[in-house]
């Protein structure tokens, strides 16, 4: 382990750790510190040589010397060769036009020509020293011949054998090692491979990162801007609350510490979620502490900020999704005005942290104390409020930090007054050391200096912590769960374990619809004083539904269910309006058109049998969901993959089992359900379940339902009554996943 | 065209200025060359480097200040 100290001025550092493994810092001998004053003294000198080709540029595309020529046609020509000549002399300023649309378009096509300017080679040789200064702290990279090879090749502008060098190096070490053992110096050898190659949209990239100036715009190898790749990156920024796990919440620490917000990120992980804190500090003050994670893995662009597209944007923006959700995120938390706050991120957390800190408007709202970034590309960021401490932990193996240009061999300071901790480690891997728990594991047993500044400078956000709130973000204000099927008046109801909201709206669930054909008869006499009959039919039999659910997430809760119903007709309807042939070969015959209308218009429906439910607060409200005396019992319900496994009542006593597979299938929507049931006063009520989503007819079942040889229970009785057990169904739908609304029954005379 | 006479000479003289910075660059490079090669910290392609960088200082200083003169002139002869 070895620990930058000095290096560029403003660094400042651990001292090396204890242990075995840690040796004196490069970067503190007086080699690097040489070398990178070298390389810095001829970045100025770099562009004082560029400088002269603009002005000499500036002089020949002045009119002014086009319009005094008939004044003196004999000394303007002299004039105009001499600038040519100042302009293009391979041995002095070499091919140097610069400045203005004129030099601008100049100096491309002379890069593309493969055309050099004394400025670039000077900048070039810079670029060396910086080189040659990390190979002092790094003497693997030096003893290396494949990583000399690479230079020796970049340096030299021999792009054939810049690629073969690098495929060498990556066969021979593999791309781990290698990446590893090129990350301190890889802005280096990409600079200066963009300086030197043939390709003029990297050259404004490659002398902002030799020389400092600013963040890189583009991509160092294909010119590609960053800035339109971080275009991609669209949105407004939201965050919603959420809930850690019992597990996480046990596990956050209720003292804080810096320690302890890097061990909060890596307990939420990089799962799209951030967390605010507040904490009590020493003198009494409650402050807050925003803690923000690296890049979700995954697919490249996601839902959440914290993708790779956010990853990149919150390097090369100054605001990107990822930060604007951290400021709602903190909004959404309810800061009082001018509240102080300390802002800690990870990788795309710590960019992230950084655009937030250079935001005027957050700092204009709140106090921003700290901002510390972690393994993360922040050197090109300003914090809004100068007086905000800022500390930034880099390992020279972690590339993650390098991608705004400036990496371990940095050699001009572009934030004096930073704590930045630059430290080496040959035993980490790339991308090992990247993540946050080698960070934390370095500082809490590698950096105990830098570790105690940091505490030191971050006192005020020691002690008990008084409030903590995960956040999810988003790139976009997500739509509000189950808009706009879900998004429904409810009301609550009494019932015995607290209040139940009705509709009951499901967010997620799955449901199996079996239709059976039974004795016309059997229904008869089950429908007998009922007011409905005859009941729907085929064939002269009469057709029973057995609909299973299970509704893993409503608003009262997941449960499951089962009904059994006898298809019945409009009962209010004239002998004509019974049902009709008119939905083809499969439905028609069976249902009629009435069942493919939403609930709320259909006449037809089921009259129940008996229903199940395996929930108490449920059904304590089944009477007023579905009349007539629902039973509380318990129930399975499996729907995977074309197989399916229905149970109700507790194994050893079973009410009845509905398993098989549910054979080929026909893309039909979920459909809604009417019940009709007795109320308790005699009237009739009516029942509607709405559904929504995917599901599928399966017109040749392979189910079997199967009534409990031993069960007493009312309802195997009526299912044995109805010639049920070991019947299989005509046809079933089944929806795997769907949204449903339960309304409370209603109502109605009797027919 | 006493406009861009005056133009013609703002340009001779920054050029000319240039031509010094230019010398101050060779000078400057000279010493960082000597500095790191007196602390036996130069890298063994720097002398070469910064020889090459010393020989095109020098011809741009001349090649500017040959343009700053031929700017100089044509100033002159476009005022009068």
């Amino acid at each position: 382990m070895s620990v930058a100290k000095d290096g560029p001025p403003g660094r400042t550092a651990d001292e090396p750790a204890g242990g075995a493994s840690a040796t004196p810092s490069g970067r503190t001998g007086a080699a690097g510190a040489s070398l990178r004053e070298a390389a810095r003294e001829l970045v100025g000198i770099a562009v004082a040589i560029r400088q002269a080709g603009v002005h000499a540029t500036a002089a020949l595309t002045d009119g002014a010397l086009l319009t005094a020529l008939p004044h003196a046609p004999a000394a303007a020509l002299p004039a105009h060769r001499a600038l040519l000549r100042a302009l293009t002399d391979g041995a002095g300023l070499g091919f140097a036009p610069d400045g203005g649309r004129l030099g601008t378009l100049a100096a491309r096509l002379g890069s593309l020509a493969g055309q050099e300017s004394l400025a670039v080679r000077v900048l070039a040789t810079s670029l060396r020293l910086r080189i040659a200064a990390v190979a002092t702290d790094h003497p693997e990279l030096a003893r290396d011949p494949l990583i000399a090879r690479l230079v020796e090749a970049a340096a030299a502008d021999r792009d054939l054998e810049s690629v073969r060098a690098l495929r060498s190096l990556f066969k021979d070490r593999g791309a781990v090692r290698a990446l590893s053992l090129i990350a301190p110096i890889l802005g280096e050898v990409l600079a200066l491979r963009a300086l030197l190659d043939e390709n003029p949209l990297n050259d404004r990239t490659a002398w902002l990162i030799a020389t400092g100036e600013g963040r890189a715009t583009a991509d160092p190898i294909t010119g590609i801007s960053n800035r339109a790749v971080a275009a991609l990156d669209t949105g407004a920024g939201a965050a919603r609350r959420t809930d850690l796990t019992a597990a996480e919440s046990a596990r956050l620490g209720s003292e804080a510490s810096l320690l302890g917000f890097l061990r909060n990120i890596s307990l939420i992980g990089t799962t799209g979620r951030v967390l605010v804190q507040s904490v009590e500090g020493p003198d009494g003050v409650v402050r807050h502490v925003v803690q923000a994670p690296g890049m979700r893995a995954g697919r490249p662009d996601h839902d959440s900020p914290q993708d790779l597209l956010g990853a990149f944007s919150s390097t090369v923006l100054d605001s990107n999704p990822y930060s604007r959700a951290l400021a709602a995120a903190v909004r959404d938390y309810g800061l009082p005005p001018g509240a102080e706050v300390a802002l800690v991120g990870h990788s795309a957390g710590g960019a992230a942290i950084m655009n937030l800190a250079q935001d005027a408007e957050f700092c204009a709202r709140h106090t921003v104390t700290h901002a510390v970034a972690v393994g993360a590309p922040v050197d090109f960021k300003r914090p809004a409020d100068p007086r905000t401490w800022v500390a930034s932990v880099t390992n020279q193996h972690d590339i993650v930090p390098t991608l705004d240009g400036q990496g371990a061999g940095a050699c001009v300071d572009p934030h004096p007054g930073w704590y930045v901790v630059d430290y080496s480690d040959a035993t980490h891997l790339f991308p090992l050391c990247h993540g946050i728990e080698r960070y934390l594991a370095n500082l809490a047993d590698d950096l105990p200096e830098a570790r105690d500044e940091m505490e030191a400078r971050l006192a005020a956000y020691r002690g008990p912590v008084v409030r903590s709130q995960a956040y999810r973000l988003f790139d976009h204000a997500p739509r509000p769960d189950g808009f706009p099927f879900l998004s429904v008046p409810a009301h609550a109801v009494d019932g015995p374990a607290g209040p139940v909201e009705l509709p009951i709206r499901c967010l997620d669930g799955g449901a199996l619809t079996s239709y059976f054909a039974v004795d016309a008869a059997a229904a008869a006499r089950l429908l007998h004083g009922s007011g409905f009959g005859p009941a729907a039919g085929v064939a002269g039999r009469a057709l029973v539904t057995v609909h299973t659910a299970w509704n893993r997430h409503t608003s009262a809760g997941g449960y499951r269910e089962l009904h059994v119903g006898i298809a019945v007709p409009d009962p209010w309807g004239p002998p004509s309006a019974r049902p009709r042939p008119l939905l083809g070969p499969l439905l028609g015959p069976l249902l009629g058109p009435d069942l493919l209308r939403r609930a709320d218009r259909r006449c037809s429906g089921s009259f129940l049998a008996g229903s199940v439910v395996d929930a108490a607060a449920v059904h304590a409200v089944g009477a007023r969901l579905w009349g007539g005396e629902p039973w509380l019992a318990p129930l399975e319900f499996g729907l995977i993959s074309g197989s399916v496994r229905v149970a109700a009542g507790a194994p050893g006593n079973r009410l009845l089992t509905l398993h098989g597979r549910l054979g080929p299938g026909l893309p039909a929507p979920a459909l809604d359900l009417v019940g009709y049931a007795p109320g308790a006063a005699g009237e009739t009520l009516r029942s509607c379940v709405r559904s929504r989503g995917p599901g599928r007819l399966h017109p040749l079942p392979r189910l079997r339902l199967a009534v409990g040889p031993g069960s007493a229970h009312p309802l195997a009785h009526r299912l044995r009554e109805l010639g049920l057990h070991g019947a299989r169904p005509l046809l079933c739908l089944s929806a795997g996943t769907r949204q449903m609304l339960q309304y409370a029954a209603v109502p109605l005379p009797a027919p | 065209m006493p406009a861009d006479a005056t133009a013609i000479a703002a340009h001779a003289q920054i050029l000319q200025s240039d031509a010094r910075a230019l010398t101050d660059c060779a000078e400057r490079l000279r010493t960082i060359g000597a500095r790191l090669e007196a602390d036996g910290f130069a890298p063994r392609w720097l002398r070469e480097a910064v020889d090459a960088h010393l020989a095109a200082c020098a011809t741009a200083a001349a090649d500017l200040t040959a343009a700053a003169t031929c700017l100089r002139r044509y100033a002159d002869r476009a005022r009068h």
